[in-house]
C-alpha cells in the first residue's frame, strides 16, 4: 500500500508537483497521465525514492519511504524504467536473476529457489525463448520486457512503469498491458500513460496531471471529459463510448483551420450518413456549420453532435415536426450558403425540402453524388422534382467534397469583391 | 562448470610464469655456469622479488580496471582516470626534485590518494556522487596536475632524467621490501571482489541499481577507495605502466564474459601474468627497457585489434 499525503516534489528550484495526495494497493491497475513535462515520471521518481519531497510524506505500509534500506524497500517497490541501457553482455537470464538481489545476504548464492522464480517471471513475460541471448542482442521490445520481468523477479507488491509500452509495436503493447492488467489482480500496478486510449480500455483508475497538480482522479468515465483533456492537452477531442468495452474512446479532432472562411454561416441538409465527410470538412476549412434537420438516429447526427455542430434534430422515426420546421427556417435565413446533399428522402424528411424551397436561400449547393445506385427518392417523385426545381432556380451542383469547398470558397470571394 | 576450471588454470598459468621469470634473465641460465652463491643471490634477491613484485602489481592494476570499467560503466576506463596517475606521478617528482628522490615511493602514494579523493570531494553533490560527474572532474584534476609536473620537469633539468625513468615506469630498482609493501595490494583486491554482485548490477544502470536494492552511493565509496588504494601501491612501486589496467578486463570478458564474480579473479590473475611476462621481455631484451614501453608497445595494436574485433558485423 502506497500513500501520498501532500507531497510537493522539485527539480532543482523549479517546482513540479504540488499537494499531490493519492493512495493505492493491491488490487488496481493505476494510470498516471498528463502532456509531457506535467510531472508524471517526477511523481515515479518519488514513490521509487530517487527524487526526495520537498514537502509531505510518502508511506509504504503506513511507514516512512525514507526509513526503508535500500534492499528492503526494493522488495516492496519495483521499477520499470522507460528505457534501458545494458553495457555489458549478460544474458537474459542473468539479467532477470539480478531481480533476486534484494532478497539475498551478502555471501548468499543463488539457490533452486530463485532460479525458479526468475524463470516464472520469464515465462509471464513471455521470454523463456530467449533466456541465454545476450541482452546486447535482442530487440527493444524484448529488453523492455527483460526489465519487466526482473521487476517481477523482485516480487514487489508495488509494480511502476514509465510508458511500458514506448518500444513496442501494436501487438506487443496489448500483450504487455494485458499482463500488467493480470498481475494487478495480486499487486498494485502504476503506470505511465501516454495513450490515453490504452489508459481509459486498461486502468481501473486514472490521475490526470496538469499545471502541477492533479486536475483530475477517478475511474476513465469520469476523468476522461472534452473539457478536461483540453485544459491538460490543448487540444479539442471527442469522448465516446466505445460499444465494444463499455470504456471511453478518445479522438482527437483536426484542428480548425481559419483560411478566410471564418464566419460565413454554412447549412447543411443531408441523411443517411452522406453528410459525415461534408460536415467535418466545412468545419476544418472554418466555416460556422449548422445541420439539420436530422433523425438521432442517423450517422450524420453523431457526427455533428461529436464535432460540436449545432443540429437541429427529431427523435426516430418520426417525421419533422412543427417546432424542427421553424427552427430550420431560421437557420436557413440566417445561412450564407445552404449545402444539400442528394441522401435519401422520404416521407419522414421531405419537410426539409420543402422548406429550403420556400426559404429565400439565395446560395443553394447541390452535392450530388449518391452513395449506390440503388433507389433514393422514396417520396413518389415529389422530391426528385423539387431538386429539379431548385436547380431550375440557379441551385449548382458538385459531385463529392474537395469541388463542394472550392465551389464555396469561389462564390464567397466573388460575393465579397462585388460587395 | 567452466568457469571455476578457467580460473584454476589461470592460477597455475600465473604461477608457472613467475618460475619462468626467475630462469630467464641478461645473466643466463643461471643453473649451468655460475657458481651456488651467484645463482642464489640473482634467483632469490634480485629475479624472485622482482617477479612478485610485478605479478602483485598486475594484479592490482587489473583489478582496479575492471571496477573502474565497472562503475562507469565504459570498457574505455582504467584504474588512472581519476586523476590518480598524475597524482602519483606529481608526488614522485616532488620527492625527487626536492627531497633527492628520499621516499618518493610514499609521495607517489599520497599523490594518487589525495588526486582522488579532490576528484571525489569535487564530484560529491547532496550526499550523492554521480559517475559522470566524477569522469569529468578526472579529467580536469589529471590536466591540471600534468601541468603542475610538467613546470617542475622545466624548472629542475638536473633531475629531470630520473623523472623521465620514473615516469615511464619499471621494476629495476625493487626489492623485497617493495614486495612487502606490494602484498597489500591482495586484501585490498579481495575487498573488490565483495562487490562483483553489485557491479554486475550496476552495469545496467545507476539508476536501474538503486532499484534493485544496491545501497549504490555506499558502493561507489567503497570502490573508489579501495581501486585508488590498489592504485596508489602499485604506482608507487612501479610508476604509472599503463594498458594492464585497460587491456585485461577487456581479455578476460572475452574469455569468462561480464559476470563480475569470475571476471575480476579471472583479471587479477591474467594482469599478473601479463606484466611478469612484459617485465621478463623487458630486462632480456637490449638491457633494461622500461616495462611501460613494453605494455604499449604490446598494448596498443592488441587494443585496438580488440576494437576492430568489437566493431566488425
Amino acid at each position: 500500500m502506497i500513500e501520498l499525503q501532500e507531497v510537493d516534489l522539485e527539480y532543482g528550484a523549479e517546482k513540479v508537483l504540488e499537494g499531490i495526495t493519492f493512495r493505492s494497493g493491491a488490487g488496481e491497475l493505476l494510470g498516471i497521465l498528463g502532456p509531457n513535462g506535467s510531472g508524471k515520471t517526477t511523481l515515479l521518481k518519488a514513490i521509487s525514492r530517487i527524487v526526495r519531497p520537498s514537502n509531505g510524506v510518502i508511506l509504504v505500509n503506513s511507514r516512512s519511504l525514507q526509513e526503508f534500506g535500500q534492499k528492503e524497500l526494493s522488495r516492496e517497490i519495483a521499477v520499470v524504467p522507460q528505457s534501458s541501457e545494458p553495457k555489458f553482455d549478460f544474458s537474459v537470464e542473468e539479467v532477470v536473476r539480478m531481480g533476486r538481489y534484494p532478497h539475498k545476504e551478502r555471501f548468499a548464492t543463488e539457490d533452486e529457489e530463485d532460479r525458479r522464480i526468475a524463470s516464472l517471471a520469464m515465462e509471464a513475460t513471455g521470454i523463456l525463448h530467449i533466456a541465454s541471448r545476450s541482452v546486447l542482442e535482442i530487440s527493444g521490445g524484448e529488453l523492455q520486457r527483460v526489465i519487466i520481468a526482473r521487476a517481477l523477479a523482485q516480487e514487489p507488491k508495488v509494480l511502476l512503469l514509465d510508458e511500458p509500452t514506448s518500444h513496442l509495436d501494436l501487438g506487443q503493447q496489448v500483450s504487455i498491458l494485458e499482463m500488467l492488467k493480470t498481475l494487478s489482480r495480486k499487486i498494485a500496478v502504476i503506470a505511465v500513460f501516454h495513450d490515453l486510449n490504452y489508459a481509459a480500455h486498461y486502468c481501473d483508475r486514472l490521475i490526470l496531471l496538469h499545471d502541477h497538480r492533479i486536475l483530475a482522479m477517478g475511474d476513465p468515465e469520469s476523468v476522461f471529459t472534452p473539457e478536461r483533456i483540453r485544459a491538460a492537452f490543448g487540444i479539442d477531442v471527442t469522448v465516446r463510448r466505445n460499444p465494444l468495452t463499455g470504456r471511453p474512446a478518445i479522438s482527437p479532432l483536426w484542428r480548425r483551420t481559419e483560411n478566410g472562411a471564418g464566419g460565413r454561416r454554412v447549412h447543411v441538409i443531408s441523411g443517411a450518413g452522406e453528410g459525415a465527410d461534408l460536415l467535418s470538412a466545412l468545419q476544418n476549412e472554418g466555416y460556422a456549420v449548422s445541420a439539420g434537420v436530422l433523425s438521432v438516429n442517423d450517422t450524420d447526427y453523431a457526427v455533428a453532435t461529436a464535432l460540436g455542430i449545432p443540429c437541429i434534430s427529431e427523435p426516430p422515426f418520426s417525421a419533422v415536426s412543427e417546432r424542427a420546421m421553424e427552427e430550420l427556417k431560421a437557420a436557413l435565413e440566417n445561412a450564407h450558403a445552404v449545402v444539400l446533399t442528394r441522401g435519401l428522402w422520404g416521407r419522414g424528411n421531405l419537410g426539409n425540402l420543402h422548406a429550403l424551397e420556400t426559404s429565400g436561400a439565395g446560395c443553394i449547393v447541390i452535392v450530388d453524388c449518391p452513395s449506390g445506385e440503388g433507389e433514393w427518392d422514396f417520396t413518389g417523385g415529389e422530391a426528385s422534382e423539387i431538386l429539379e426545381r431548385l436547380k431550375a432556380k440557379g441551385a449548382v451542383v458538385t459531385r463529392e467534397v474537395p469541388s463542394t469547398l472550392d465551389l464555396l470558397k469561389t462564390i464567397f470571394i466573388s460575393r465579397k469583391n462585388s460587395d | 562448470m567452466r568457469r571455476p576450471l578457467l580460473l584454476s588454470l589461470l592460477f597455475l598459468v600465473l604461477l608457472c610464469t613467475i618460475l619462468l621469470s626467475i630462469v630467464i634473465g641478461p645473466a643466463g641460465t643461471p643453473f649451468l655456469d655460475l657458481d651456488q652463491e651467484v645463482t642464489s643471490t640473482i634467483v632469490f634477491s634480485v629475479r624472485l622479488p622482482r617477479a612478485i613484485a610485478a605479478a602483485l602489481v598486475g594484479i592490482g592494476l587489473a583489478a582496479s580496471g575492471v571496477v573502474m570499467q565497472g562503475l562507469f560503466r565504459n570498457s574505455m576506463a582504467d584504474p588512472y582516470l581519476l586523476g590518480t596517475s598524475s597524482g602519483g606521478a606529481l608526488g614522485a617528482a616532488f620527492a625527487i626534485v626536492f627531497l633527492n628522490g628520499t621516499l618518493h615511493w610514499v609521495f607517489a602514494f599520497i599523490g594518487c590518494i589525495v588526486a582522488m579523493a579532490i576528484v571525489y570531494a569535487i564530484s560529491v553533490r547532496g550526499g550523492r556522487v554521480p559517475v559522470e560527474q566524477l569522469l569529468l572532474t578526472g579529467i580536469a584534476v589529471s590536466v591540471f596536475l600534468s601541468a603542475l609536473l610538467s613546470f617542475l620537469m622545466y624548472t629542475s633539468d638536473k633531475s629531470l632524467h630520473q623523472i623521465f625513468l620514473w615516469l615511464m615506469g619499471g621494476f629495476w630498482s625493487v626489492s623485497w621490501s617493495d614486495v612487502t609493501i606490494g602484498l597489500l595490494v591482495l586484501p585490498a583486491s579481495l575487498s573488490l571482489l565483495l562487490f562483483s554482485r553489485e557491479l554486475n548490477i550496476f552495469s545496467m544502470g545507476e539508476e536501474d541499481a538503486l532499484h534493485l536494492g544496491v545501497d549504490t552511493e555506499r558502493m561507489k565509496k567503497g570502490l573508489l577507495l579501495a581501486s585508488a588504494f590498489v592504485t596508489g601501491i602499485s604506482v608507487a612501486i612501479a610508476g604509472s605502466i599503463g594498458f594492464i589496467g585497460l587491456i585485461t578486463p577487456h581479455l578476460m570478458r572475452l574469455l569468462l564474459g561480464p559476470d563480475h564474480r569470475f571476471l575480476l579473479p579471472g583479471a587479477m590473475m591474467a594482469g599478473g601474468v601479463l606484466l611478469v611476462l612484459s617485465d621478463t621481455l623487458a630486462r632480456t631484451i637490449g638491457g633494461e627497457v622500461p616495462v611501460g614501453v613494453i605494455t604499449a608497445f604490446f598494448g596498443a595494436p592488441f587494443f585496438i585489434f580488440l576494437l576492430k574485433r568489437r566493431y566488425a558485423p
